[in-house]
């Protein structure tokens, strides 16, 4: 953590703890998301500043008494600075982003969105998250784990031939950069899983409560590579390169032409080859030997109107 | 470094209670900072200090004075102060579970710093079993331009892989379907454009002074991300067991008629071109037959698919 970092936390600690006084340490470093240490070092540091030059009856009072925390004579930073550009976009682009997510079950988070862009000078043309509609089976989701029920999902796994039938105790719904995924306990497998909601082809909301509780750290929806997991190598050409944006890529070597080679690694190779189909002939599979062939396969079938 | 951040406090205290602009000679008195022997580097520690001051966003303003033989240094509170943001004690527990589900550690000054004078949150039960996920230090780049209405300069990749230096007026970021984009006039084209925030290659360098141009009273941030208006055609596709839920999902319909055994779904709003990789997607499980030109397109795409895997399409391999 750089001195101007510090510097800001600092700026910011004054008008904080006058307006509470007697917080407690534990309080403080709570709301500024660092350590309890991190503030006890700023208040060593806060303790010489103050009004210059005229002696120590213009410094800032800052004493911790217990590990409560007084802090007085500072009137000259009596208000938080302004947030930077960068702090004041990421903040109204998250907490809007949030409140599309949330819909109704959180209303005051619309009341406060609206309140934070007029005080940050932010406004819609500025700065926005267009809410996209979400997924069809979003809301029934959304309902079954508001009442705790159990679900039965028909869904298309990426590397299934046809959708399957799961009975699924839900834990949580999970917006990733715009993609919603259900993350649960498959009753099937007697394991969590995560499920794409647009993958979705039908929820019903059971008549069972749901019985198994999510973990207490339910990690985000990301695939995290196994050691099988293959290794993908694709050439694309410029036009296909709106894949990169799909993929999570190990590696991404330019060509001076435009082109490029991805590297990444995947758990759904069927996923894979109707990636590649998609590009109509933008991607070309280097490696493995598997996805090719099942790319040439899926293409010749359907050239020939061979029903799979 | 504690030494560095007492004095960049006290600096700011400083310039913040000064009446009027204070020279180099008067800030060194009242602080007792900068007091090297070689003026030259404690000018140079000053001058440093003032710019990361700025970039925290402390407003320090250089004014002439001594009738222009000097300079002077000033905080302006009013453009240093935040005002009081009137927020209910549920608002602020809303912001704060808004930014807990998103975990993200990049937005937690900004709203403390909003938060400082506002009520506390008032307990909660249970957060919404609902996370999000958001990228927004994808704006950075771009942010303090936006804010401050500075022109900007780089260079971009198109979506057909061609590679251009643009200068534009950023108007807007805008995220759509977790996608981040500038929506800004592009000078050379004299025309509105949407960026895509991670096709920009290198940083952007800002252009001129801030305030260089308005924001168009009619902007329609939507509509630029959006693109050219699409054409909007039905497409009638056979779908095997497989396959259906996909074109059911975007609102296709069973006309009742057979293709072979298999049923036949009218799917509309499909726009030829943007839409193609999706009907590519599909195949073989779904077969494009109307309109014609559509059905000639996916076959041709699929035929490409072929010859680039050195494949010959229709027979023989």
């Amino acid at each position: 953590m750089s001195a101007t970092t510090d510097v800001a936390r600092m700026l910011t600690l004054i008008p904080w703890l006058l307006e509470r006084p007697g917080a407690t340490l534990a309080e403080t470093a709570e709301a500024f998301g660092v350590a309890p240490e991190v503030i006890r070092r700023d208040l060593g540091h806060l303790d010489f500043c103050g009004l210059p030059g005229l002696g120590g009856g213009d410094l800032f009072d800052v004493s911790l008494v217990g590990d409560r925390v007084v802090v007085s004579m500072a009137d000259e930073l009596r208000r938080p600075l302004r947030p930077t550009p960068d702090e004041a976009l990421r903040l109204v682009l998250t907490v809007d982003t949030v409140a599309d997510a949330l819909g109704d079950d959180l209303p005051a988070l619309r009341t406060a969105v609206a309140k934070v862009r007029d005080a940050l000078g932010i406004p819609e043309d500025v700065a926005d998250v267009l809410a996209e509609e979400g997924p069809s089976g979003l809301e029934r989701l959304r309902s079954a784990l508001h009442d705790r029920r159990r679900i039965r999902l028909t869904y298309q796994g990426r590397s299934d031939p046809a959708p399957t039938v799961r009975e699924v105790d839900p834990w949580a719904l999970h917006l990733q950069d715009g993609v919603w995924y259900l993350q649960g306990h498959d009753r099937g497998v007697e394991e969590g899983r995560i499920f794409r909601v647009d993958r979705v082809a039908n929820v019903e909301v059971l008549d069972v409560r749901a019985e198994v509780a999510p973990p207490a750290n339910l990690p985000p929806p990301r695939y995290e590579p196994e050691p099988e997991d293959p290794e993908v190598v694709l050439d694309v050409a410029p036009a296909a390169r709106w894949l990169e944006g799909a993929l999570a890529l190990d590696a991404v070597v330019e060509h001076d032409d435009g082109r490029a080679r991805l590297t990444f690694r995947t758990n759904a190779p069927r996923w894979v080859a109707r990636l590649v189909l998609m590009t109509g002939g933008g991607a070309v599979v280097v490696a493995p030997r598997s996805i090719r062939d099942e790319v040439v396969r899926l293409a010749d079938a359907a050239l020939r109107g061979e029903v799979t | 470094m504690g030494d560095k951040a007492e004095r960049l406090v006290n600096l700011t205290v400083a310039l913040l209670e000064a009446r009027r602009p204070l020279t180099f000679a008067e800030i060194k008195r009242r602080t007792g900072f900068y007091a090297q022997r070689d003026p030259e580097s404690a000018r140079r520690m000053f001058e440093r200090d003032k710019d990361d001051l700025r970039r925290l966003g402390v407003p320090v303003v250089v004014t002439d004075v001594a009738f222009g033989e000097e300079q002077g240094y000033r905080i302006d509170r009013r453009d240093y102060e935040l005002p009081d943001v009137d927020l209910t004690a549920e608002e602020v527990t809303a912001l704060a579970i808004a930014v807990h589900l998103t975990g993200a550690e990049g937005v937690h000054l900004g709203l403390t710093k909003l938060l400082a004078r506002a009520p506390d949150p008032v307990p909660l039960d249970e957060p919404p079993p609902v996370r999000v996920g958001i990228a927004a230090d994808a704006v950075d780049a771009v942010a303090a331009a936006v804010v401050t209405r500075t022109c900007l300069a780089f260079r971009y990749r198109a979506a057909d892989g061609t590679v251009s230096d643009r200068e534009v007026d950023p108007y807007a970021v805008v995220q759509r379907r977790g996608s981040w984009y500038l929506v800004a006039r592009d000078h050379g084209r004299d025309a509105l454009r949407a960026f895509r925030l991670d096709r920009l290659q290198g940083r952007p360098r800002t252009v001129g002074p801030p305030e260089a141009f308005d924001t168009p009273d009619d902007l329609d941030v939507a509509a630029a991300v959006s693109g050219p208006e699409l054409a909007a055609v039905d497409v009638e596709v056979a779908v095997d067991a497989a396959a259906r839920w996909a074109v059911e999902s975007r609102g296709a319909v069973d006309i009742g008629r057979r293709h072979g055994d298999r049923p036949v779904l009218r799917v509309g709003g499909i726009d030829p071109n943007r839409d193609l990789p999706w009907l590519l997607g599909l195949a073989p499980g779904a077969e494009v037959l109307a309109p014609p030109d559509v059905a000639a397109q996916v076959k041709a795409g699929l035929r490409a698919v072929l010859t680039a895997h050195g494949a010959s399409p229709e027979g023989g391999a």
